[in-house]
Order: structure tokens, then sequence, then C-alpha cells
């Protein structure tokens, strides 16, 4: 190798990315080179000097008050979907599911739930995020609503008013959840937390129908 | 004893402006806006632009603030905001290239220090400006800031090996300016 190939490996041997041996054949070329080992000591020099470097300066002006000034703005628009706003439509989605859950349980011992409950979204990595979507497929999500309230459709003979009323009732609570959740979200788009609200809700609206759907015959 | 500025303390401010404390983001914005501000100018070279990037970062930060699950120092977290919102500010070119102008002499010398020399360090500042922009960045983010090359690949959206042959490129020219 000569010294010009050499002059460009020494970048990577002082910032520590050259194998060890390539490193140990640099220093011995280094020991009887009087170039390169210039460059070498001009390039550490250079880098010595940048990492010295100032790390802060005053800005000319006081940045504070156009920042304060942005974010009370946000606040503002946010307040409409404020966190208590926020979490009261989850918890909302959550004591929905409870009820009906409760509800469809007392009404017969013998409902039987084949699916799986919902998982618990309300905590987790953003993988149980993206596991929930995919579970459920949220470009399926409109389709598997659909066939399922045609399902329920076609056998709300069997089920008593207060049965359907209630299911009913608990989707629209649900869909207003999911509303305010998905509209949060058009503001801040990559909030996790919104995220896996909103995919708990889709589940759980499933899982709701779901459950009525496979209800025994109450009529 | 627990004193200002200590990790406690900085926890518990990250925590109270995640919940919507803006007297805790302004202390947060106290202990930082000087970092963030140099950052900036370093990467943009605009002074004026410079401030409103700095603002922008912190007008994200507290937007993303939920988002901060404390794996890193709120600093370092701060820090890479900032190169975001400068590297997108970057992409929308138009913008800057009609008010670019050199910022050498805006750049800090600390008087005070006695190593490196203040003509020194002056001199690489305005050489550092006087670069590429490509050159530039890599340069500021590995050899100023520390940040790898796998990381500036990342966030610049080139090649790992770009980025090292626009550092060796920016260290060249630099040497050459510094020299001459």
């Amino acid at each position: 190798m000569n010294c010009h190939e050499w002059t460009n490996r020494i970048d990577d041997f002082l910032d520590g990315r050259l194998e060890a041996a390539e490193a140990e054949d640099l220093q011995a070329h280094l020991a009887d080179c009087p170039s390169c080992t210039g460059e070498l000591a001009s390039i550490r020099e250079l880098r010595d000097l940048a990492a010295a470097l100032p790390r802060s300066l005053e800005p000319p002006r006081n940045l504070w008050p156009g920042i304060e000034a942005r974010i009370s703005e946000a606040k503002v628009a946010r307040g409409r979907f404020g966190r208590r706003a926020l979490l009261a439509a989850a918890a909302a989605v959550v004591v929905v599911s409870s009820v009906v859950t409760a509800y469809f349980i007392g009404r017969s011992q013998a409902v039987v739930v084949t699916a799986e409950p919902p998982a618990a979204v309300e905590s987790g990595p953003s993988a149980v995020l993206l596991a929930s979507f995919e579970g459920l497929g949220v470009n399926n999500y409109l389709d598997t609503r659909t066939v399922l309230l045609d399902a329920l459709e076609a056998r709300k003979h069997e089920l008593s008013a207060d049965t359907l009323d209630l299911v009913m009732e608990n989707l629209l609570l649900i869909d207003q959840a999911m509303d305010r959740i998905a509209e949060a979200l058009g503001e801040d788009p990559g909030n996790e937390f919104l995220m896996k609200q909103l995919a708990g809700a889709y589940r759980r609206q499933i899982d709701l129908l779901q459950r009525a759907v496979r209800m025994p015959a109450e009529v | 004893m627990r004193v200002v500025g200590s990790p406690e303390i900085r926890e518990n401010l990250v925590v109270r402006a995640a919940s919507g404390d803006v007297a805790a983001f302004e202390e947060l914005y106290r202990e930082n806006a000087n970092r963030v501000y140099l950052l900036c100018l370093r990467m943009c070279r605009d002074p004026s632009l410079a401030e409103e990037l700095a603002q922008e970062a912190f007008v994200r930060a507290w937007q993303k603030l939920g988002s901060f699950r404390g794996d890193s120092a709120f600093s370092t977290w701060l820090h890479r905001v900032t190169v975001n919102v400068v590297l997108g500010d970057r992409r929308s070119t138009a913008r800057r290239e009609s008010r670019v102008r050199p910022a050498g002499d805006d750049l800090p010398v600390d008087l005070s220090t006695s190593e490196p020399s203040p003509g020194q360090a002056l001199d690489l500042e305005r050489s550092i400006a006087a670069l590429p922009e490509g050159a530039r960045l890599v340069f500021v983010l590995h050899d100023v800031e520390g940040y790898r090359h796998k990381e500036i690949a990342r966030l610049t959206g080139v090649a790992e090996g770009t980025s090292k042959a626009q550092l060796h490129r920016a260290r060249k020219l630099l040497r050459k300016a510094l020299a001459s």
C-alpha cells in the first residue's frame, strides 16, 4: 500500500475504525514514513481542536417569548382534546367493554367466546401496538365490523330489546371515543399513547359485536 | 442534598413539563438554549435562521415530550430533536438559499481559554462555516458533536460510506484552510 492509500486510512485509524491487523500495518508504516506521520499529527490536531470548540453560545435575543407563545397556542388547541378528555374517552372504551362483558355473563353462563378477549393495550412497547394493528388489520376493521353488524341484524329477533339497546348504545360510545382519539391523532400523529388507545378501541368494538352475535338466543 | 441542575431536579422538570407545566419547560429551555442555538448556528451558518430553528427545536421538543422515555439524558434527546429540525429545514432548501451569509464572525470564541488559542478556534470556526454543506454537516456532527457515522447516515439519509467520505473531505479542506 502506498502513502496515498495509507493517508485515506488515517481517518479510520484515528476514529478507531480499522481492524487490529490493519492498524498494526499502518503503525509499522508510520514508523518509517515522516510524511504519513505528519499527516496523522495534523488530523489529530484538527480533531482535538474541533472537540475543544465551545459547546454553547447565548442567542443574540431571548428566544423564550416566541417559544412560549407557540406552545401556549398549542396548549389551547390541545385543550379540546386535553389529557383529561382523552383519558375519559379511553376510559369510556374500557368501561363499555367491562359493562358489556358483565352484562353478557350475567345474562347467560352459556356465553361462548371463541375469540381471545382483547389484550391489554393501555401499556407496553410500540411492538404491542403494531401487533394490535396487524392482528386486527386496520384495513379490515370496517369490513369486519360490517359483517358482524349484519350478523347481529340477522339474529336480532332472537335477542331481547334490552340486549340490543345495550349493544347499540355502547357501540355508539366507543365510536364517539374513537372519533375523539382519531381527531387528536390528527394533531399529534406520532403519539403512541393515542395510537394504542385507538387500536384498543378497534379491538374492543369488534369484541363487543362478536359477543353479541354469539350470545345464545333469549327470545 | 439536592442541587439545582442535578439529575433528580432535571428529571422532575421533564416530568412536570411533559404534563403541561410551561414553567418547568422554561427551566429546561434556560438550561439548554445556548447549546441548542450554537448547534443550529454551526449547522446552518445563518444567525437569524439559527434562532428560528432553535425555537422550532424547543417547540418540537414540547410536542414530543410524551415520547421521551428517559433512556438517555434529556439534553441528549433534545440534541437529536434539534439535529432533526435542522436537517428537516435543510431539505426545504429554497428558503435558505436566498438568505445564507457566512457566520464565522458570529461563532463563539471563549477568550478566557488558552487551549486551543482563541485565534486557532476562530480560524477553525470560520473555516467550518466555509465548508461545502455536506462536508460541514458531517464534520460538525462527527468531530464537534461526537456522533458516529452510522447515526449520521441515518439522520441525514446518506450511506455510511458517504458520511466517511464527507468527513475525510472536510478534514482535508480544513487542514488546508488552517495551514494557509
